[in-house]
């Protein structure tokens, strides 16, 4: 460790590895040319591409035992499952749907929970939305039921087996690192386009964290409950069933609602893959840049979100206390009964919608006095942003620095931030990268990346400080970052994309938005954490507000906000895809392109690319966030 | 507690128990065996002795306590003793079964019908009512709905916690949640009832409270009980007999007054010095024999009550207990515990 040695070393000798590198960097830049020498471009592309094509073959007319005894059954059952869900559900009668979520959930007498359910249920069915609804909430509810029955049994595994949980370990991050569109191109080949392709991209996804909170709930039940219910003589399973999945209910609950915001995040990808449903609308309304249609159908997919969440809930409160009496629950089941019945036999199955999506347009019009109005600036900013910053970068990145030199300065900058391991697997990724031929392309994507996040980190960092410094400020932010989480960020999308109309803005600001809600929630949880006597000990040496801050506060929270730019980082990866849908072009782009032509190499080869640029970007911002952590105690 | 030494056979025994945390029990054992310290062994091999040799029998009845600083290793001891961890070396007895040698079939059949255990952090469910905490024990053992609260509502009524039935544990005080702690022991009416320092989370006063209650309760109840405490007081004012524990051994046995008046070690010593022992003792535990006089006490008076008596006429005082004549105390006997008081 050279730590204590650096501390003594005099200020101009640190920054020799520096010079070096910036030497070496210089002397390359005259010896290779810029392009990167992409000896492997098909290296990938076409096997993958004849197994794309094999797959196609042996999906439809298979004799292959791999699809007619996995895959092609494995299709028909996740169809199968969606597709009964969603006969069921449009089998009912339009108001049972409704009034049944509305019953389920005040079985336990929460009726307030209750009530936004329904009028949750209602939303869509009044704005003429009632299929597509249901078909989401099919495909949805099916990839939350299989992701909890997946994820809640494994998640209990492993915090009983650390072997198991270590084994795990490893492929959750990287579900969690990659962003979810990459699945989907892998997927494709193996089950076609469809509903399956989506429910089963949706629960990889999602699946992380069910697992992870579910192993850490029963790992945080208090061992001495454990043992009292240990010293009654309960066999395991009387402890597990009666004690330790019970006390640990609250953080598994936190994670099915997690999972559930995760599988929302991608019913519009989903919509890429032909998975029908409402994020297929929203797609519609982005290509017809039509921001009314976009919100109104953002809207059914937020309550798609609150049904899901709040149904899950109630179905988890073991809570008996709170029942309703026995008459109550028998007379709501019996009306719910008979109300089927007679709405089967008049035959109400269609809701009577009185609105219809074209009911939001009033905020095209909105959007067009914007666009007539505030043109200039918008043009000014998307000048500034486009050609002023990111088309010079990219000259700059991709024209002029050769790529042994581009690779140097990455390679110096990832070891600094996280040592040698990962500088090097940076420099194999890069090479890789750069081998099968997608080395402008990533370049492109890093570039704009990078300057959403910093966008990005300088809204949210401050307003986060502010948050976590006044409560007013946070209750006044809260439904605000709420919205801006729930909603899709296609939905919001539109009237920007609509405003800047060319070039990376349009995407870069959607990253800004989805992204900082993450950096200001968990920056505003730093600050508040901060030790009150630390802050109250600086106070006493009459340390002014900003010495206070900058001294004590910041410090001491800076952990905490680095795990936030990190999860800031991690977002606008996840939203590579959308920008690269509305005009940023690059890799997001690609997939997209590969999704929907059926480009299987191309497309693979741009999702390890995307999960590659994923794991350096993770890996070195948590290590530079666990470096800011105070040593632990010995 | 009265400290009538009942002499029947024990219904808990521990015999040369060691338990040793670490890679190398074996080895452990072996240096501790040829005296090495605990801090050595620790170095050598990397191991804890948690608890080195100890031997004790608890009989029908008793209240036996176990005293001493943090880290001494009691809670080690009870867990052994309760097989919630397993022993390194040695054997547990339960009413003449060898407990450590039970599979863990036979491990739950004897938790079920015969143990209970109150935890210092009470170790209540969160998500149960108190009246489901209380019956816990029932509901492991397959006991139908009805009857289980029947006997919960009876017990809860017993700790004092009437009215409170439908509460959950976090909505009540600390004294009152393991008020809860010690209804669920009760609940399954256990033969032997292990307490790993219950009052130590509590207030000086509500401990007091606790305190009372559980003699009062055991006065009805006569369970075998193990107490673990680090406060020698609360062991004087519950314990039949007390075990001061360092270093994972037992340095001595023997009732609060045997303790008080010939302290083995130093050690013990240092616990009995901050005691008033005028107050803590009682005219029995100082009585000698022989002797009838007009005068009488009963055999749980404190010594100090007795000094206006012994001011106003110096000749002995009878001790009497259960109305017979038991014994004497005399000015001399009671003055030497008056001038440390
Ligand atoms: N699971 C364990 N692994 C390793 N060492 C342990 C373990 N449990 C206890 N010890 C060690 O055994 C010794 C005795 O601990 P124990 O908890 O029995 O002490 P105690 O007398 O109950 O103390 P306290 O009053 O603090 O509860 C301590 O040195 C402790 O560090
Ligand atoms: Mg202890």
């Amino acid at each position: 460790m050279t730590a204590p040695a650096s501390s003594e070393r005099s200020a101009w000798t640190r920054y020799v590895p520096f010079l070096a590198v910036v030497g070496a960097a210089v002397a390359i830049q005259f010896l290779v040319t810029s392009e990167f020498p992409a000896r492997l471009d098909n290296f990938f592309s076409d096997p993958v591409d004849s197994l794309g094509a094999w797959g196609q073959v042996n999906r439809r007319t298979g004799t292959h035992p791999l699809f007619t005894l996995v895959f092609n059954p494995l299709t028909s059952a996740v169809d199968g499952g969606i597709e009964l869900l969603e006969t069921i559900l449009s089998w009912l009668p339009w108001y049972i749907l409704p009034t049944g979520i509305f019953v389920l959930i005040a079985r336990r007498r929460r009726f307030l929970d209750a009530t936004v359910a329904a009028a949750a249920m209602i939303y869509p069915g009044l704005m003429g939305l009632w299929d597509p609804t249901i078909e989401t909430l099919a495909l949805m509810s099916f990839a939350v039921l299989v992701s909890a029955a997946i994820g809640i049994p494994l998640g209990i595994w492993a915090a009983f087996r650390p072997r198991v949980e270590a084994t795990l370990r490893p492929f959750l991050d990287i579900m969690q690192t990659v962003p979810a569109f990459v699945y989907f191109l892998p997927l494709l080949i193996l089950f076609g386009i469809g509903k399956t392709n989506g429910a089963i991209a949706t629960i990889i996804y999602a699946l992380p964290p069910v697992v992870r909170l579910t192993t850490l709930g029963i790992r945080s039940v208090p061992k001495q409950s454990v043992e009292a219910s240990d010293m009654f003589g309960a066999s395991t399973s009387q402890t597990l069933f009666k004690v330790q999945i019970p006390t640990a209910m609250p953080t598994i609950l936190a994670g099915i609602s997690q999972t559930i915001m995760m599988a929302l995040g991608i019913v519009v990808l989903a919509a890429l893959v032909s998975a029908g449903g409402l994020g297929g609308l929203v797609l519609q309304s982005l290509q017809a840049r039509r921001s009314g249609r976009g919100i109104a159908v953002g809207l059914a997919i937020v309550a798609v979100a609150m049904i899901l969440d709040r149904v899950g809930r109630s179905l988890a409160d073991s809570d008996r206390s709170k029942k309703l009496s026995q008459p109550a629950r028998y007379g709501l089941l019996g009306g719910l009964f008979v109300g089927t019945a007679g709405g089967r036999l008049m035959e109400w199955t269609r809701f009577p919608s009185i609105w219809a999506p074209r009911s939001f347009d009033w905020i095209d019009t909105g959007v067009d006095w914007a666009i007539a109005n505030w043109s200039p600036y918008t043009r000014a900013i998307n000048d500034f942003i486009g050609g002023g910053i990111v088309v010079p970068l990219r000259n700059f990145f991709i024209g002029t620095v050769s790529w042994p030199a581009l690779m140097l300065l990455v390679a110096f900058i990832v070891w600094r931030m996280a040592g040698p391991r990962l500088a090097v697997f940076s420099v194999l990724a890069m090479a890789f990268i750069g081998l099968i031929g997608l080395w402008d392309l990533s370049i492109d994507t890093v570039i704009q990346i990078m300057i959403a996040v910093i966008i990005a980190v300088v809204i949210a960092v401050p307003l986060g400080v502010m948050a976590g410094r006044n409560e007013r400020v946070e209750a006044a932010l809260g439904p605000i970052l709420d919205g801006l989480q729930t909603i899709p960020s296609l939905v919001y999308i539109i009237p920007v994309v609509t405003l800047f109309t060319l070039g990376p803005m349009p995407g870069i600001i959607a990253s800004v938005l989805y992204a900082m809600v993450p950096g200001v929630r968990i920056t505003a949880l730093g600050i508040r954490n901060v030790p009150s006597e630390s802050v109250e000990a600086s106070e006493t040496f009459g340390a002014t507000r900003p010495q206070t801050m900058f001294g004590v506060r910041i410090p001491l929270a800076a952990p905490t906000i680095m795990t936030g730019i990190n999860q800031v980082i991690m977002m606008v990866l996840a939203m590579v895809v959308i920008a690269g849908l509305v005009g940023g072009g690059a890799l997001g782009f690609e997939t997209v392109r590969a999704l929907t032509r059926n480009l299987y190499g191309h497309g693979f080869e741009v999702g390890l690319a995307i999960a590659l640029i994923a794991m350096v970007l993770d890996r070195s911002t948590q290590a530079l966030a666990r470096r800011f952590q105070p040593p632990a105690a010995t | 507690m009265t400290s009538t030494a009942p002499s029947e056979t024990p219904v808990l025994s521990t015999e040369h128990v060691w338990k040793v945390f670490g890679q190398k029990p074996e080895r452990a054992v072996q240096l501790a065996e040829a005296g090495e310290s605990r801090s050595d062994i620790l170095a050598e091999t990397g191991c804890t002795i948690g608890v080195r040799d100890v031997s004790f029998a608890v009989k029908p009845g008793e209240t036996f306590v176990v005293m001493g600083l943090s880290g001494s290793g009691k809670s080690t001891l009870i867990r052994c003793a309760a097989r919630l961890i397993d022993v390194t070396r040695g054997t547990v007895h339960i009413d003449g079964a060898d407990f450590t040698a039970m599979n863990s079939q036979q491990l739950r059949e004897v938790r079920r019908k015969k143990l209970s255990m109150v935890f210092q952090h009470f170790g209540l469910f969160p998500h149960r009512r108190v009246i489901d905490n209380a019956c816990y024990g029932l509901e492991i053992q397959g006991v139908a709905k009805e009857e289980r609260h029947e006997r919960a509502l009876e017990v809860l009524g017993v700790v004092g916690l009437s009215g409170f039935e439908y509460h959950y544990p976090q909505q009540l005080s600390g004294g009152m949640q393991q008020r809860v702690g010690l209804a669920r022991a009760l609940c399954v009416e256990p033969e032997i009832l292990f307490f790993d320092e219950p009052f130590s989370a509590l207030d000086p006063l509500i401990r007091r409270d606790m305190q009372d209650e559980l003699i009062r309760l055991q006065q009805e109840m006569k369970r075998t009980i193990v107490f673990i405490t680090h406060d020698f007081a609360e062991a004087i004012k519950l314990g039949d007999r007390i075990a001061i524990m360092k270093d994972g051994a037992f340095d001595q046995v023997g009732t609060a007054a045997e303790l008080i008046r010939n302290p083995a070690t130093d050690y013990v010593r240092e616990f009995t010095e901050d005691i008033p022992k005028a107050k803590v003792l009682t005219a029995r535990d100082i009585m000698s024999s022989g002797g009838d006089s007009s005068r009488r006490v009963e055999s749980s008076a404190s010594v100090l009550s007795l000094v206006p008596m012994l001011l106003n006429d110096p000749t002995p005082i009878a001790v009497t207990e259960d109305g017979f004549v038991i014994g004497q105390v005399d000015k001399a006997t009671v003055a030497t515990f008056m001038d440390e008081a």
